[in-house]
């Protein structure tokens, strides 16, 4: 690897996170919505598949808190 | 006690009634969207004013929306508000009603403002996507280099030359080491989130095996979920 590329300890925990089990951005943002409201009604836990994407996900997981704060629900 | 969703009331505590009003609520929705005339015109304008709150909204979130200036961010918003819009009503048939439909409405809008800004917040800037050359010493790939050394940085360079594909250490480098947004990396390379998502996903399991196999991460069990 070139000399630019620092390997910083978190660079090292993002490039070795285990993704699975296995969800993708599509699917995250299909069911986005229905665990959302789910989390207004109830305490449940998040889905691990759904948890582990946003863990893995930056993208997805600002566009989830950011749905949650709109409804009134927390990503916990 | 209810509190109103721009027109349309629902209770702000879990009850039975509450998923009768939001069915209710949502039921409205679809109809007067579907509807031909006056009701639709005016349906569109009050999801256009619910796509431009939740827009908004996502914008004033983002901290690197911050240096954009304001008319920027209004542009953003008003165009992300008016992408989530036609996106609402041309995916109108696949509500399933599983959700309010504010909730499922609002998301587009978000991904939509979300995508914006990062993109906007990265226009001017170089994303190098040189492919990551060979470790100048590939004899640290050898068990007893690794055995006396135990540094797992260089283990992760050393994975990343001899376990990747040369596309997976390019997207590999410039997201999760650069930290460049996945969105953007996705529009200079003319593909989207997911598909960059799955290289991630591929490029993160050889890496662990990888590593696996030389000692720097416990065997992986069938039940593994990251904590």
């Amino acid at each position: 690897m070139n000399e630019r590329v620092r390997l910083t300890p978190e660079a090292i925990d993002r490039l070795t996170a285990n993704t699975e089990p296995w969800l993708s951005c599509d699917d995250c943002f299909e069911q986005l919505d229905v665990i959302i409201d789910g989390l207004t009604r109830s305490n449940l836990p998040l889905p691990d598949a759904f948890r582990v994407h946003l863990m893995t996900c930056p993208a997805c997981d600002e566009e989830a808190r950011s749905l949650a704060a709109l409804v009134g629900a927390v990503i916990r | 006690m209810g509190r109103d969703m721009d027109g349309l009331t629902v209770r702000s505590t879990a009850s039975p009634q509450l998923m009768v009003d939001a069915e209710s609520a949502a039921d409205d929705w679809v109809a007067r969207l579907s509807v031909a005339g006056r009701v639709r015109d005016d349906a569109i304008a009050r999801l256009h004013a619910l796509m431009l709150r939740a827009a908004r909204h996502q914008v004033g979130r983002m901290p690197e929306a911050g240096a954009l200036g304001a008319a920027r961010r209004e542009e953003i918003v008003q165009s992300a508000a008016d992408e989530a819009t036609v996106s609402v009503l041309s995916r109108l048939g696949t509500f399933e009603g599983r959700s309010r439909f504010t909730t499922w409405a609002y998301k587009f809008a978000i991904l939509h403002a979300g995508v914006e800004v990062r993109r906007a917040a990265w226009s001017n800037r170089e994303i190098r996507l040189d492919d990551v050359p060979e470790p100048s010493e590939t004899r640290t790939s050898a068990p007893e280099a690794f055995a006396e050394g135990r540094d797992l940085a260089n283990a992760v360079r050393v994975g990343m030359a001899e376990a990747l594909t040369p596309h997976q250490r390019r997207v590999a480098v410039a997201v999760l080491v650069d930290e460049v947004p996945i969105d953007v990396l996705a529009e200079r390379l003319g593909t989207n989130r997911g598909a960059l998502y799955k290289t991630l996903h591929d490029a993160r399991k050889r890496l662990r095996a990888h590593l696996r196999a030389h000692g720097y991460l416990p065997a992986e069990t069938s039940t593994e979920v990251n904590p």
